[in-house]
């Protein structure tokens, strides 16, 4: 392919929505989606396995706290493109998440518990968390890499 | 994930290989806890591991102190660029024993 014909190409847009059930053996299959679009948006090979582990680690979490571990529960996976971004927004309907609980743990320590949340802010650009009458949403902004510009809808 | 058993120079060596997660994880726990019970010293082989999330890097810390409250050795060997890269992002590969190959973490 020649360069001429990379610029010619549309630019990438995306607005997706997944509703999946809490249950772990469903994470393979949501990493591999993952994968796939960051690396089909332009993300490295390194690049792509950290967000896949970020948003792999805030589905956990939600199995894991909001759900309390029960399997049937429901998580809305949203991925849709902004201008200069990939935003990913997971919600359920369980447990609000404690903000005091939020990355309590030191970096570096040798303790268990809190891994994850650490790995998702080191890796996003923007982390948010929402409660509102729709659920609890978290929200992780992605800054797409050099070269990448979809559009969002208008 | 799959995980399996050997000895080695009176060491129990644990292959793990696959993708680490939510789902695997515990399995991993109870191996490396039913090891150390065992064996003095325990190695984790980490180089078949194609993905592996915190709660497996979780249980390797958990494995880590239940063998130092046993006085046993745990060693990690074989690290591959997939597991390397978390462990660099929960910034706790300092605390554990690491070598390139099995030979080395059986005289470690």
């Amino acid at each position: 392919m020649t360069s001429s014909d990379s610029e010619s190409l549309p630019e990438l847009f995306l607005d997706a929505k997944i509703v999946m059930s809490s249950d772990a053996r469903l994470l393979a299959a949501l990493r591999s989606a993952v994968g796939n679009l960051t690396l089909e948006l332009g993300w490295s090979e390194s690049d792509s396995r950290a967000i896949t582990l970020a948003v792999d680690e805030a589905m956990t979490n939600k199995i894991r706290h909001a759900c309390k571990g029960r399997a049937d529960a429901r998580i809305q996976i949203e991925f849709r493109t902004e201008p200069g971004a990939l935003v990913f927004q997971l919600t359920d309907h369980g447990e609000p998440p404690d903000p005091e609980k939020l990355c309590a743990r030191q970096k570096g320590s040798a303790v268990p518990g809190g891994l994850g949340t650490h790995i998702i802010r080191d890796v996003m650009d923007e982390v948010s968390y929402v409660t509102d009458d729709a659920g609890n949403h978290l929200i992780l902004k992605k800054q797409l890499p050099h070269g990448s510009s979809p559009e969002s809808l208008p | 994930m799959n995980v399996s058993l050997r000895i080695q120079d009176s060491a129990r060596v644990v292959d793990i290989t696959g993708e680490v997660d939510l789902k695997g994880s515990p399995v991993l726990r109870k191996t490396l806890f039913d090891a150390l019970r065992e064996f003095k010293k325990v190695a984790l082989n980490l180089s078949g591991i194609r993905y592996i999330d915190s709660s497996g890097i979780a249980v390797m810390i958990e494995a880590l102190r239940e063998s130092q409250r046993l006085d046993r050795r745990f060693v990690l060997f074989g690290m591959n660029p997939a597991v390397y890269d978390v462990f660099k992002l929960t910034h706790v590969i300092r605390i554990f024993q690491v070598t390139e190959t099995e030979e080395q973490a059986l005289e470690a």
